[in-house]
């Protein structure tokens, strides 16, 4: 192979990358998730909530609630997506689901149980319910990180630093 | 009807593809379709919520992650479509999965009554208290959020740990 076509090649492979990088604002892309988020999100709502009686959790839920964030990303733009949800937002969420996951441990150990020994609370059903919210916090964990690292990585992609 | 050997072949083939193949972007879609794979392999195998989390996760996250991260990177030039073997990767690859099969042999058959999972106390104990003591029908979610509650609070901090840990090493206080 000679010289030029290796420059040709390079400048070809460049270019491809440029493609990667690039939003393309696809009308097709934009209407379908424009009418399957609600689905999804939907979905991954009922994951969490009805994880205590069918397959699911707050897990799989999470993960697909993120779904929508990333689908949404994908369709509509990154950066637009990143200043609607504001700056320090997810850190915020993420750590107040964690805090509220401990608050509820802590806060059975305060009405009298063990800890995230939910019959203590003395409400009807307290095992049910509290299964139910801590749950919700998983979820609600598990999406903000995922959307979290989704920003986090995409903003390499205009260098090292981006500041 | 016996799809258990055709669902083998597909993960087999998805994953040698997502190994040999020099385009990266392909790489992560076969990877994709392995992970697809791999989850339907946990609904054969009646573990549906791990079912569940691959195809999210695997199939779905991890996909556009991936495609996120090689965006700065190029293509690679040529025509060629497979890459060129790596005799000692593997060999030690080959070694491994030798080492793992040899304990195949050993693992119960799938529902097999003498299984030792189906024969254990404690699984006794967790299906036949589960709804009377948790309030739930889904075993697997009380075991999760209630008898190990506390194992799953271990889980949710791991995930918030991976969140600071990647701002940690950006340097970053925000995700951004």
């Amino acid at each position: 192979m000679s010289v030029d076509a290796d420059a040709d090649a390079d400048a070809e492979a460049a270019e491809t990358a440029d493609d990667l990088r690039s939003y393309v604002e696809s009308p097709i892309i934009m209407a379908t998730v424009r009418v399957v988020s609600p689905f999804v999100f939907t979905y991954g709502l009922y994951l969490m909530f009805h994880g205590a009686d069918s397959s699911g959790g707050g897990f799989q839920g999470g993960v697909i609630v993120a779904t929508v964030m990333l689908m949404l990303g994908i369709a509509f733009g990154i950066d637009p997506l990143r200043e609607w949800v504001g700056e320090s937002t997810l850190v915020l969420v993420v750590a107040g689901g964690v805090a509220a996951f401990v608050a509820i441990g802590v806060g059975a150990v305060v009405a009298g149980g063990g800890f995230l020994d939910y019959s203590a609370y003395g409400i009807h059903h307290a095992s049910k319910y509290g299964i139910e919210v801590v749950e919700l916090f998983i979820g609600v964990i598990v999406a903000s990180t995922i959307t979290g690292l989704f920003f986090a990585i995409d903003a390499g992609k205009d260098g090292g630093d981006n500041e | 009807m016996n799809f258990e050997l055709p669902l083998l072949a597909f993960v087999l083939a998805s994953a040698v593809a997502t190994a040999v193949l020099r385009d990266v972007l392909a790489a992560i879609i076969a990877f994709a379709t392995y992970s697809l794979g791999i989850a339907v392999v946990w609904v054969v195998l009646q573990a549906p919520d791990v079912g569940l989390t691959e195809a999210a996760v695997g199939a779905g996250v991890t996909t556009v992650l991936f495609l996120l991260t090689i965006a700065k990177t190029v293509r690679p030039s040529g025509d060629r479509l497979l890459e060129r073997l790596d005799v000692p990767a593997l060999g030690v690859a080959v070694l491994f999965v030798g080492v793992l099969a040899a304990t195949l042999g050993a693992l119960p058959e799938i529902g097999a009554a003498d299984n030792v999972v189906i024969t254990s106390e404690v699984t006794h104990y967790y299906i036949e208290h589960a709804y009377h003591e948790a309030g739930v029908k889904n075993v697997v979610t009380a075991v999760l959020a209630a008898y190990r509650g506390f194992d799953t609070l271990g889980e949710a901090v791991v995930v918030y740990s991976a969140g600071v840990g990647l701002l940690v090493v950006l340097g970053k206080e925000v995700f951004a």
